[in-house]
């Protein structure tokens, strides 16, 4: 079989890892559907880079809250998606007797091991949905296959964001910091606390689907939950597990702190061609009309996307579809979601709104840099 | 089962007085209103009226169009049965022929209808900008038990005799027709939207094409011929907005229109109404820190430092620091470069506007002209284009057209 622009590796993707790290956003929906960079989800970024480099087979496991990414991605027609073998596939969780719903990534992947072992690929590739990024994993697959290691891991170096560091509940995501020698990974750490730039893991994994299988098979049987603390590390010895760095851009969402500076940081057009200039992102279509200035407005410094009416002044801000500013309306540094209502002569500073929030006439609204205000979803102020 | 109802789109036509614009492009595929092309109106207007099936006939520079169209999932017309279907002319046992006119083009698809053995069939025009509910026009044609009926609109009396006319009684039954008359006995003018029976229709299709003399044409032939058998003939009123964007300057109007909706009536902005298209899959539009932007409509892609005003951008144009555009309409891709001045005029897709040149100029006294520079040319720095001038080969660095 012609096999020109078809990666031989399948994808994996984990839509709710991390959702609890950002819990005025993943209130109503997950991680993989939070709202990012004026018209796009956070799965958007992982699925339109597999998609871009050959990925035609892939399965999102889903595990709650999953209504609104249901909703976005459909039948995955707007990632070429929507084929007769392979495509989009959704797995919500699956309930057997005796069985509750799983908790960490083994089981979810133990529930899929019939239809794992009846694919084609020879590869698999596995990612949450937490990171914006264009990555080619066409790239990472080769690095994997030449260095003939078990398990390849995607990382970055760069510092833990504090939000995640300074979090003392247990219960909030593990995140992972790794120790190298040259490409091999000696050893993991778990939510690490120590300072300066960290082999940071994407949790990007990719291995053999054969291996994966019986890595998963032996590890469910044997009780274990999570992939990184129950298979990982305890056989760093015995499994060759190597790191690959990712040096392009990256936008990871930790913290509703995070999430606002991550969307501001796009603001400079050098990090908005970094993300989105290599090869297109695919979004969910709304078939907007393109966003209008009226006479009186005022942009400066902004993102906008279709469906905005602009009759207000604007500053270092971020606007979803279908966002109305009204008459004297005046907001700076904020990111608004779509179908947002800022009414005549309303002032906002430093306010993150959720999707159909509305802001009245007149009613001042200021949050700070450090601390930006949030307006959950239908809230009017 | 048959359908109620399908639509034929004439799409064909060269639109020789778009010039520039539609060298390598089909008229209903020129690009209109910041992110649309023109055949999005008709397209869309069928899928809000509840058409599924519709029939484009094309034959002048289809590639592009036939590419925008795909499978036509954008306007939710990838159906199982029925669905968008281009038709080109194709060669039959007979022989092969070039669509002859509108109803020989018609004619050439009998088959291709008769397939969703409707009872009624629309024929469309695809160089028009029109927001139409083709479900109450319907409504009209069963309610006056017609056989044929076309959509008019009213017009100045002054400038009826441009038009096709319809003359018809109290009770909106057509009792003539008159093609650019000196002495309008009429002030309705045919918005070449019909509704037949397809029964009739197919009858008169195939009379037509036995008459060797005849021109093939619906204005000239088919309803002449109807009206003389004295046919149910009915006039539907339509009162939106309507217009024909066969000429630079009524497109450049048309586009300035809908910056305008509050008086124009062509409202993008409706939610109960949608306009689809293929979109361009690129991020939301920045304005920079220095822009200033005016009275516009901007959309996905787009990457402003300069001044815009009263103007609108398509897809992934950029407008350089210092560059000024005014009353302009700037089609996808399109590179505004530093300094430049782009006035009054129509820049096509994929343009390059070099540093310090200057394209058109505002108004001034009788000089009205829109200039136009076509798809894919560059204009060279410092160079300067006349506010009529119709560009179409690159213009080197200095020069003056």
């Amino acid at each position: 079989m012609i096999n020109s622009n078809n990666t031989n590796a399948l994808g994996i993707i984990f839509p709710n890892t991390y959702d609890e790290l950002v819990s005025e956003l993943t209130g109503e929906r997950l991680m993989a559907s939070i709202p990012f960079a004026g018209r796009y989800r956070i799965i958007d970024f992982v699925l339109s880079s597999m998609v871009n480099c050959g990925i035609d087979n892939i399965t999102v496991l889903v595990r709650e809250n999953y209504f609104s990414l249901l909703d976005h991605l459909g039948s995955g027609r707007e990632w070429d998606l929507t084929r007769k073998n392979g495509g989009l596939n959704i797995f919500p969780p699956f309930a057997q007797k005796n069985m509750g719903v799983y908790n960490g990534k083994v089981g979810m992947l133990a529930s899929i091991l019939g239809f794992l072992k009846s694919q084609k690929e020879k590869y698999v590739i596995m990612s949450d949905a937490n990171i914006a990024f264009n990555f080619d994993f066409k790239a990472l697959l080769d690095a994997h296959i030449a260095s003939e290691a078990d398990i390849t891991v995607a990382y970055t170096k760069e510092e833990l964001p504090e939000s995640i560091m300074n979090s003392d509940d247990l219960n909030k995501g593990m995140y992972y910091t790794l120790d190298l020698e040259e490409d091999r990974i000696k050893k993991i750490h778990i939510n690490s606390q120590e300072s300066g730039v960290q082999n940071f893991s994407m949790n990007i994994y990719v291995f053999g689907r054969e291996y994966l299988i019986k890595m998963i098979n032996d590890a469910y049987m044997g009780g274990s939950v999570y992939f990184e603390r129950d298979i990982l590390i305890p056989h760093l010895d015995d499994i060759k597990v190597n790191g690959y760095e990712y040096k392009e851009y990256t936008a990871r969402i930790g913290s509703l702190k995070g999430y606002f500076d991550e969307n501001m940081r796009l603001l400079d057009n050098k990090n908005l061609e970094a993300l989105f200039g290599k090869n297109p992102i695919y979004t969910k279509i709304r078939d907007d009309n393109p966003t209008r200035y009226l006479n009186g407005s005022c942009a400066k410094n902004v993102m906008v996307a279709d469906g905005c009416v602009i009759e207000g002044e604007i500053e270092n801000c971020i606007l979803f579809r279908g966002v109305k500013i009204g008459k004297g309306a005046k907001v700076k540094n904020s990111i608004l979601m779509q179908d947002t209502v800022i009414e005549e002569g309303a002032v906002a500073e430093y306010i993150i709104t959720d999707k159909k929030a509305k802001i009245t006439k007149d009613k001042e609204l200021r949050g700070t840099d450090t601390f930006p205000v949030f307006v959950a979803k239908k809230q009017m102020v | 089962m048959g359908k109620e109802m399908i639509a034929m789109l004439l799409a064909g036509g060269q639109g020789s007085r778009l010039y520039a614009l539609t060298q390598k492009l089909a008229k209903p595929a020129v690009p209109f209103g910041g992110k649309y092309r023109i055949i999005d109106f008709p397209l869309s207007n069928c899928v809000n009226s509840g058409i599924d099936t519709v029939g484009i006939l094309t034959q002048y520079q289809p590639l592009i169009l036939n590419e925008y169209i795909g499978n036509g999932q954008p306007w939710d017309l990838d159906r199982l049965y029925g669905g968008v279907h281009v038709l080109p002319p194709y060669q039959q046992a007979s022989g092969s022929d070039w669509y002859k006119g509108t109803a020989n083009a018609i004619y050439q698809n009998i088959s291709f209808i008769d397939r969703y053995d409707p009872e009624y069939v629309i024929i469309l025009s695809g160089d028009q900008i029109c927001k139409q509910d083709y479900s109450d026009f319907l409504r009209f044609h069963k309610e006056k038990d017609a056989e044929f009926s076309v959509a008019v609109m009213e017009v100045p009396w002054e400038e009826a005799s441009r038009f096709g006319l319809m003359v018809a009684d109290d009770n909106d039954r057509i009792t003539e027709f008159q093609e650019k008359p000196k002495e309008p006995k009429s002030n309705l003018a045919s918005m070449g939207i019909y509704i037949f029976n397809w029964d009739i229709l197919r009858k008169y299709l195939m009379e037509d094409e036995e008459d060797t003399t005849s021109e093939n044409d619906f204005g000239n032939n088919i309803i002449p011929n109807l009206l003389k058998d004295g046919r149910r003939m009915y006039a539907y009123h339509f009162n939106g907005y309507w217009k024909d964007v066969g000429t630079i300057s009524s497109l450049w109007e048309a586009n300035m229109e809908v910056l305008d909706p509050e008086h124009s009536g062509i409202n993008l902005f409706d939610e109960a109404w949608k306009i689809y298209s293929r979109n361009s899959g690129m991020t939301g539009h920045k304005i920079n820190a220095g822009a200033q932007v005016e009275n516009s409509m901007i959309t996905d892609g787009c990457n402003v430092s300069g001044n815009v005003k009263h103007s609108i951008l398509f897809a992934g144009v950029k407008v350089e620091e210092g560059a000024e555009v005014e009353d302009a309409v700037v089609m996808g891709n399109s590179i505004i470069k530093a300094g430049a001045k782009v006035k009054h005029c129509i820049i096509a897709e994929n343009v390059i506007i070099g540093q310090n040149a200057t394209v058109g100029q505002m108004p001034e006294g009788d000089e009205t002209g829109v200039a136009t520079v076509g798809p894919g040319v560059y204009v060279g720095d410092n160079a300067t284009i006349g506010p009529n001038a119709m560009v179409s080969d690159n213009v080197k660095d200095g020069d003056k057209q």
